[in-house]
């Protein structure tokens, strides 16, 4: 096995009503995205899948940047402001990636949901190989970003799976079901990665699973 | 327990053999089961054929002085109008009382049950057809008066021309004069046999109009034609509206509405023309489906709503025709305006029978239908009966109606005697020989009991006016018999049989245990340490399954079948996904994990274009516009690429081949393979660029004979291949076990094969044998990622099962990036021509086969050993070569594993949905294409374990592998 870099100190600790704040705010985010996007513009996902998708990321985005910015590695290092910048930066960058998904896969993932681990772990290689290709996630923080991110690809993943069918609803067609299920696996992973921060909030070091 | 571990041990060949006979018998048996077969008879009906039955025998014929002019039976109708509504229910046409509540779109077409209601020479029959409901299949079946199967085994073989006999058929050659417009499914299926013809095209289904239009144009001034006997017009726009829209909607009433009122114009020029002397004056109306719809539309499978449609038949001679009350079989009820409308019942079956007997042409030689007595009575109730009536018995006119229906009938059970049995006699699968006893029986009895000549009713004529029972009893009898052939031949012909599917499907489900069995065989304990020993290769395996399983999975959709080579990238993808995830990591080879990607991505847009072709083919999908069809192929750029480019990659081919050879020492016997590969590369270029334009006038290349040079390039391939067979026999070699040694012998193989398969595949050939052997090496490559690490062979498996499910899954996807698809229209019968002009079907058939699943099949199988032969050495040098084995055989089983689960799951889809609307349409096809790629993939299984392992392995080398552990 290779080793992981595990021995970092996680630099700040989030106790579970962070977590629970931040992930109500991005949940919460997220359906005032598609309310305002179904009162006010009276469009949805359906019948204007880009721009719906657009005025979602369009709420989320400057939500997810400014607060996971909080909770970056090394405060002492790294501003506030430059956390979110480094966030900014990640969002082309997370579109390439996406882009490239898409086309491989035919299923693109929402990029809003790599943006936290950006604004957290900057250029950090390290921490995103911890997160992302080795799942071993430590501290709360860590959670909050690895849990939703796995969440929603691989929502999206399920939610391509209608699109050939035969039923001919408009919601088959290829943006839309995928943006559904990416929400899907993002909010329940939301939660999930709550229940999982709660018991962290007492004990030092849990078992990652 | 220990012989039976022993048994494993010594020779994984047999295991192999054995799961390859286990597939073919339960393939065979569920095929048996499933796949309902029939023959065609190359026979057709004669007119002088009827002077063998025993109808006339000596007798004296009550129409003898006509004989002449008369062929099988004596001709009722003079002209006939068959008016066919494609999927027209049988509530669209029956009155709404006869229902339980009334829908919106019943009584739309007014004008029958009025007419039905109100006059005695015309009446509405609910027709039951058999299933396929599909309009072809009718079709096929109405004119032939059989019941075709999906495979009607005959020579119509690719072409959908009906060859066997038919209604269509004996009017041409008897001189009727057939006129058809509407649907051009007609034409396809009889493309010589209309005297005029108005084909539009049926192949959009979300245009409602063109074809009706045509009909409605062509339909009312051929009325007043004089040029024809038969008029056939079929309308489409039912049938489309409900597809798109279903049966409840807007459109479907309009169209009944505007039919209503096309129906009443022709009859009511029918019926103008129909006095004395009239060009109508003998006409006979038939308004009909071919079959029915469900509520949403669709039709193709058994349910009630789909097999019952309408006949409403009218006849126009005067007066109007009586029948024996005996026969009449209605079923009566008020209709909306308290009049009584009757309603009897039809048999499709019947149709050709009984239009034959009604114009008086042959029936067609496979017929097994029975003239209907009712839409018989009809048109042929009405014969100048009047001038016979001598006596003064009030039955008269039902009695020579009755001797007249027993002749016809004779006829009938005569024709289907003769039909059964020359079917039995010379087809592959005839009935059995108890269902032909009792049938033969039931002919007898028929035959004996009194002939139906007027000669020996004349004894009871005189005497009583009843004398019409012993003629009722025959008339009985007939019907006994043919009710019976028909009954034999639906549950032969239609019906599964559930017993065989069930018992081919268990056969070929044991071969799974089997499987795994001999994959752990390695040692007992090994068995859970594969579970809790290594976690990455368990994750791994799980992972591995749960892509197979989730592909099975999706079989049980048609769309998903349809789309199938997206579903294998999409699965592809993520398996590299996984892996690219892993080189993450590790930190190796992120090159390869990238490639692979946007090897699969290119994959991807390949599959696409291929979707697209099949969907300009396809009844199943819609034509959805891509970005791809806006490039535009005329383009010159794209002609020399075109050209170009396939040259291109077979040079570098050739010279990856020689790179290869000139680097490794390997004994001249591979080395001559090769360097024939690398000939017969040069020569592909060379033909190639003689075939094209751009490039031979360039070169001054047309000299060279097309079909010299493939068939060089066979000979040379089978030259190798037998080289290669028989290569054991030239030298023994000491290190056998060595992966160099392996390697060279996988490649002198692949190299033997490509050759054909690429001349064979055209131009795309090369490049999809750079993207294999591209894929190849980056699966091969990331297969390694974990070897350096673990450097021990943990747990059971000592192989990466994901890289042999990319590799199958890879396979699958060449599938599709070749330009196949698994239908019939998929193959690319092309291919069978090259290097030869003429047709010979076995020569032809198997390069078919070779193009069909060479890059598919026979490439990966053959190519797996490079999975195992470049892994790094694990460190104990010794065993080297039995753990080689090991792998060998694990991988060979984990891939036969693989496919033989798709299989599996694709013969479990069929059987859940062998009702389905589109199980002959898709599910079969699909059935067959896997089945014959699985029973393919077993015996290049065996061949492969034979040539790279023959049976040197034997169980002492593997059980010290055991014990050293």
């Amino acid at each position: 096995m290779v080793k992981a870099s595990t021995t970092e100190n996680p630099s700040q600790s989030v106790s579970p009503m962070q977590t629970f704040f931040i992930h109500l705010i991005c949940g919460v985010g997220l359906a005032v995205g598609l309310w305002v996007a179904h009162n006010f513009y009276s469009i949805s996902l359906i019948s204007n899948p880009s721009r719906t998708l657009r005025l979602i990321w369009v709420t989320m985005c400057p939500l997810v940047i400014l607060f996971y910015s909080c909770f970056r590695k090394n405060p002492e290092k790294c501003s506030y402001l430059k956390a979110v910048i480094r966030g900014v930066l990640a969002l082309p960058i997370g579109a390439l990636v996406n882009a490239l998904g898409a086309i491989a896969l035919g299923a693109p993932v929402g990029i809003q949901y790599f943006v936290p681990a950006a604004s957290v772990f900057g250029s950090s290689w390290e921490d995103w190989r911890r997160i992302f290709a080795h799942t071993k996630p430590n501290a709360s923080v860590d959670y909050m970003i690895c849990l939703p991110a796995h969440g929603a690809v691989i929502g999206a993943w399920f939610g391509a799976w209608p699109m050939p069918l035969d039923w001919e609803r408009p919601w088959q067609e290829w943006p839309i079901c995928v943006s559904y299920g990416a929400m899907a696996g993002y909010l329940i992973t939301m939660v999930l990665s709550f229940v999982l921060v709660l018991p962290r909030g007492r004990q030092q070091h849990p078992k990652a699973d | 327990m220990m012989e039976m571990g022993d048994w494993w041990r010594r020779g994984k060949w047999r295991i192999m053999v054995m799961l390859t006979m286990l597939h073919i018998v339960g393939i065979l048996i569920f095929t048996r089961g499933f796949l309902l077969t029939r023959t065609e008879l190359p026979y057709y009906s004669n007119c002088s054929d009827v002077s063998e039955s025993p109808c006339f025998t000596g007798q004296s014929n009550p129409y003898q002085n006509q004989s002449n002019s008369r062929c099988w039976t004596r001709p009722a109708v003079d002209r006939l109008v068959i008016i066919v509504l494609d999927a027209l229910r049988f509530d669209f046409v029956a009155p709404s009382t006869f229902f339980k509540e009334p829908k919106p779109w019943m009584d739309k077409l007014q004008v029958l049950q009025k007419l039905a209601s109100t006059k005695r020479s015309a009446r509405i029959f609910k027709a039951i057809a058999d299933p396929p409901t599909t309009s072809l299949q009718r079709l096929k079946g109405l004119t032939t008066g059989g019941l075709p199967t999906f495979i009607d085994v005959g020579n119509s073989f690719g072409a959908p021309a009906i060859l066997e006999d038919n209604l269509i058929h004996q009017l041409a050659s008897n001189g009727k004069r057939v006129v058809m417009m509407g649907d051009d499914t007609w034409v396809q299926l009889f493309p010589h046999h209309f005297k005029k013809s108005y084909p539009y095209p049926s192949f959009n289904v979300k245009d409602l109009h063109t074809v009706d239009n045509g009909c409605i144009e062509h339909l009312l001034p051929s009325l007043y034609e004089e040029d024809w006997d038969v008029l056939i017009a079929h309308f489409l726009g039912v049938d489309h509206a409900g597809h798109i829209l279903g049966v409840d909607s807007v459109p479907m009433i309009e169209k009944l509405e505007q039919y209503n009122e096309i129906l009443d114009k022709v009859i009511e020029v029918l019926d103008n023309q129909s006095g004395p002397g009239g060009l109508h004056e003998n006409t006979f109306l038939l308004v009909m489906g071919d079959h029915g719809q469900t509520i949403n539309g669709d039709h193709g499978g058994g349910s009630a709503e789909e097999v019952e449609t309408s006949v409403f038949a009218m006849s126009f001679k005067k007066p109007p025709p009586t029948m024996p009350s005996e026969f009449d079989t209605s079923s009566c009820e008020m209709d909306l305006d308290q009049k009584k409308t009757c309603i009897s019942s039809f048999q499709q079956l019947d149709f050709a029978a009984t239009v034959s007997a009604l114009l008086g042409v042959p029936f067609p030689f496979g017929s097994i239908g029975r003239v209907s007595p009712e839409l018989y009575t009809l048109g042929a109730g009405t014969w100048n009966l009047e001038n016979n009536i001598e006596g003064n018995c009030p039955n008269q006119k039902e009695e020579e109606w009755m001797q007249n229906y027993c002749n016809v009938l004779c006829i009938n059970s005569w024709q289907v005697k003769r039909y059964i049995d020359i079917y039995s006699a010379s087809s592959v699968i005839g009935f059995s020989s108890e269902d032909l006893l009792h049938i033969s029986d039931m002919y007898a009895q028929a035959e004996e009991n009194w002939s139906c000549s007027s000669e020996s009713l004349l004894l009871f004529k005189d005497e009583s006016c009843y004398s019409s029972l012993p003629l009722k009893r025959k008339i009985d009898a007939y019907f006994k018999f043919l009710l019976n052939v028909a009954e034999l031949a639906r549950s032969k012909w239609t019906e599964f049989d559930l017993k065989m599917m069930g018992i081919g499907f268990v056969i070929i489900l044991i071969s799974l245990p089997i499987y795994f069995l001999a994959m752990m065989t390695k040692s007992v304990n090994g068995f859970s340490s594969l579970l809790f020993g290594d976690s990455e290769i368990f994750v791994k395996l799980v992972f591995a399954l749960f892509m197979v399983v989730i592909r099975a999975c999706s079989f049980l959709s048609n769309s998903y079948i349809l789309e199938e080579g997206k579903v294998a990238s999409f699965l592809l993808a993520t398996t590299a996904m996984f892996k690219l995830r892993n080189s993450i990591k590790r930190e190796k080879m992120l090159v390869e994990a990238i490639v692979f990607l946007l090897l699969i991505t290119i994959l991807r847009f390949t599959i696409e274009v291929g979707l697209s072709k099949q969907a300009a083919t396809s009844l199943f999908m819609s034509t959805h516009s891509s970005w791809l069809v806006e490039i535009d192929p005329g383009h010159p750029v794209w002609i020399y690429m075109a050209e170009i480019i396939p040259i291109l990659a077979l040079i570098f081919l050739a010279y990856l081949l020689y790179i290869i050879m000139a680097r490794s020492s390997c004994h001249s016997i591979w080395k001559y393979v090769v360097l024939g590969t690398i000939l017969c590369y040069i020569l592909i270029a060379v033909h190639w660029a003689s075939e094209s334009d751009v490039l031979s006038s360039m070169l001054m290349l047309q000299g060279i004979g097309r079909n010299f040079i493939p068939r060089i390039i066979y000979a040379v391939g089978l030259g190798q291949l037998l080289l290669l067979a028989f290569s054991p026999l030239f030298h023994k070699d000491r290190d056998l076990e060595s992966k160099m040694h392996l390697l060279i012998k996988t490649l002198a193989m692949l190299s033997s094969c490509s050759s054909t398969i690429i001349v064979l595949s055209g131009k795309q050939g090369p490049l999809v044998a750079l993207v294999t052997i591209t894929g190849g090496y980056c699966i091969m490559r990331l297969g390694n990622i974990d070897r350096g690490s673990t450097d021990k062979v943990a747990g059971i498996l000592t192989f990466d099962p994901l890289s042999v499910t990319q590799w199958s899954l890879l396979a699958t996807c060449l599938f599709f990036v070749t330009g196949h698809w698994c239908a019939f229209d998929g193959l690319r019968y092309g291919a069978a021509f090259i290097g030869y002009d003429e047709f010979v079907l076995v020569r032809q058939a198997i390069l078919l086969m070779i193009d069909t699943f060479g890059f598919s099949h026979i490439i990966p199988v053959f190519g797996l050993p490079f999975l195992v032969a470049r892994q790094k050495l694990l460190g104990h040098t010794d065993q080297d070569g039995r753990l080689l084995l090991l792998q060998l055989s694990q991988m060979y089983l984990m891939y036969g594993l693989i496919t033989a689960a798709s299989v599996i799951a694709t013969i479990l889809c069929v059987i859940i949905q062998r009702r389905h609307l589109m199980v002959w349409g898709l599910f079969a096809p699909k059935f067959v294409f896997d089945v014959v790629g699985l029973i393919l993939t077993d015996i290049l299984i065996c061949l492969a374990w034979f040539y790279y392992v023959g049976r040197r392995e034997d169980g002492t080398q593997l059980t010290t592998l055991d014990h050293r552990d």
